[in-house]
């Protein structure tokens, strides 16, 4: 019998928290909405009110809530970072997912007995940063870039005192999260300072007749044929003409599915999975979690579930991304 | 405050008020596209008190749907079900909502537009689909303001409506019988759907066959184009190479 993961997934809207607690949600991670969080969304995320219910509808039914307030505070104005932790701590949030060392060190001195996880946007992948992140804010898990090997993530977790949260499904940024600067160069606006990558405001689709354009600001991201899957518009996506060919220069519209590499992420150290798609509605939030709700007590038991969700997939395709790293 | 960058401020789509294109999405056949044939003689006014009412309904129920909208600038949508002959016009004003129904939209100047199956659309106001997903596979096509379209889509998203029953909630007393025969009429629908998929199945078998066939032919033909230019390009090297030998 392996060691049982705990499933964290993700809530938009109030809706959405109900559907992935029902479907069998471990924890939920949703933000407040505003820029404190990393889907800054129009018409998305949570008042304070719709917290509070959110809260005793999750604890009543044993499902932790983890507020993310990850993304860096505008220079001058800490305010609203600030007084997203503070209400976390007063409403009994189960922890808050942190990626600002200011913002771990305020949540840390003012609100100790806040459970603090560092977000993939703090980008720490070395053992070393992640102690430094452990000593100084007694950060109790890291979620790990997805830029790690099976192996390297084993490496790591035996080498640091924190637990660590994997991405298993949902869109992926082949980018090092919080570094990232191609939003900010297209639109001004990027998910580290902003709260959201390629803002809908800065996006157009154009209809051309046999072909539909999806455009970012001033630039052409994609043509899709008539009947061809499409994808996000974000310029990481984006399919460009290079020495006259036209392709994906850095990657394809495609989702991560680690669900049959399970087994080996318990191996591997890893305490929690993490589903991406706070974005997404809460058709796609009960069919995935209940899908890898499955996969999970599967792989508790020793077995391998493969699970089928290609039609909630960017660009209808999956890939098992950096985990098995085939280009190296 | 917004961040500057060398395309970013220029490069923010403003918010024009559109107006329609012909409707290029081909429709599904479907119980609702020949129900859509059947109503084409009805003025589309027909339905004004059904809209308002059910709006109305919305409104009261769904109060959060125009509170996650208020961060957009008084929008209008342009809600096309492209299996039905006319289209809706949305304007979700907190005090003053208004939502008609038009022969076409011509003259019908929108914020953003979204087109869909009427089952399609459904489903997403629902909720029972998520609206990605339906834009990946090309069953759902947007026109105009993104911004706009993503927060109806989370705002309706968040809302769990149950188009059903909020309309069997018009009835008053009556409602939980109107519920219970509306719930019966989806299970006809969703029957009827399925009954006309296989029925469309089963008349383009053939021409489904053979185009198949012939994509497979095309793709062998292609195959061997591919190593018949793998093979010329090896043969061109060698051929260089023997007439460069040949020189003293």
């Amino acid at each position: 019998m392996t060691r049982k993961l705990e499933l964290v997934c993700p809530a938009g809207t109030p809706a959405s928290l109900r559907a992935a607690v029902d479907a069998g949600a471990d924890a939920v991670y949703l933000g407040f909405r505003d820029e404190t969080n990393a889907r800054n969304f129009p018409g998305l995320n949570f008042s304070r009110a719709e917290l509070a219910d959110g809260l005793a509808y999750a604890h009543d039914r044993n499902t932790q809530v983890f507020l993310a307030i990850n993304t860096f505070p505008e220079a001058g104005n800490p305010d609203p970072w600030r007084k997203a932790v503070d209400d976390a701590a007063a409403m009994g949030v189960d922890a808050v997912i942190l990626a600002d060392i200011g913002m771990c060190d305020y949540a840390a001195t003012k609100h100790p007995d806040l459970r603090r996880h560092l977000s993939v946007q703090a980008s720490a992948s070395n053992p070393e940063a992640i102690r430094f992140y452990a000593d100084a804010f007694d950060v109790k898990r890291v979620v790990l870039p997805r830029v790690l090997t099976i192996k390297e993530i084993a490496e790591l977790n035996a080498q640091i005192p924190v637990e660590t949260e994997v991405f298993v499904f949902g869109g992926l940024c082949v980018m090092a999260e919080g570094r990232c600067a191609l939003s900010s160069y297209a639109t001004g606006e990027s998910p580290n300072i902003s709260g959201v990558c390629s803002p809908a405001s800065h996006v157009r689709y154009e209809d051309e007749g046999d072909r539909m354009v999806s455009r970012l600001g001033n630039f052409t991201i994609n043509t899709f044929g008539a009947d061809e899957p499409a994808g996000y518009p974000t310029l990481c996506k984006g399919r460009f003409v290079a020495a006259g060919k036209a392709s994906y220069l850095f990657e394809e519209p495609t989702s991560l599915n680690a669900a049959e590499m399970l087994p080996e992420l318990a191996e591997a150290g890893v305490t929690a999975l993490k589903i991406e798609g706070r974005q997404r509605g809460r058709a796609y939030i009960a069919e995935v979690v209940s899908a890898f709700r499955r996969a999970v007590d599967a792989a508790a038991v020793g077995e391998r579930a493969s699970i089928e969700l290609s039609t909630v997939t960017e660009g209808q395709k999956k890939t098992s991304g950096v985990y098995e790293k085939t280009w190296r | 405050m917004r961040h500057s960058s060398e395309y970013g401020e220029t490069a923010r789509m403003n918010r024009p008020r559109n107006t329609s294109r012909k409707r290029t999405m081909t429709p599904p056949f479907s119980p609702v596209l020949l129900a859509g044939m059947a109503m084409r003689p009805l003025p589309p006014r027909m339905l004004q008190p059904i809209l308002t009412a059910a709006l109305r309904t919305v409104l009261r129920r769904h109060p959060e749907v125009f509170e996650r909208l208020a961060i957009l600038d008084d929008p209008v949508f342009l809600i096309d079900p492209i299996d039905l002959p006319f289209m809706f016009i949305l304007r979700p004003h907190p005090s003053a909502p208004d939502l008609r129904a038009v022969r076409d939209a011509q003259d019908e100047p929108f914020t953003a537009a979204i087109r869909g199956s009427m089952l399609a659309l459904t489903d997403l106001l629902e909720g029972r689909i998520d609206g990605d997903s339906l834009f990946f596979s090309r069953d759902l096509e947007i026109e105009g303001d993104t911004e706009a379209v993503v927060a109806l889509r989370n705002a309706v998203d968040g809302a769990e409506i149950d188009v059903f029953t909020d309309i069997a909630a018009l009835f008053g007393p009556a409602a939980g019988p109107a519920r219970r025969l509306a719930t019966h009429a989806r299970g006809l629908l969703d029957a009827a759907t399925r009954d006309m998929e296989s029925l469309r199945a089963a008349i383009t078998a053939p021409a489904t066959r053979r185009a198949e066939a012939q994509a497979a032919r095309l793709d062998k033909l292609e195959e061997k184009v591919q190593e018949l230019g793998r093979a010329a390009r090896r043969a061109a090297p060698a051929a260089s190479r023997t007439k460069r030998s040949a020189k003293p």
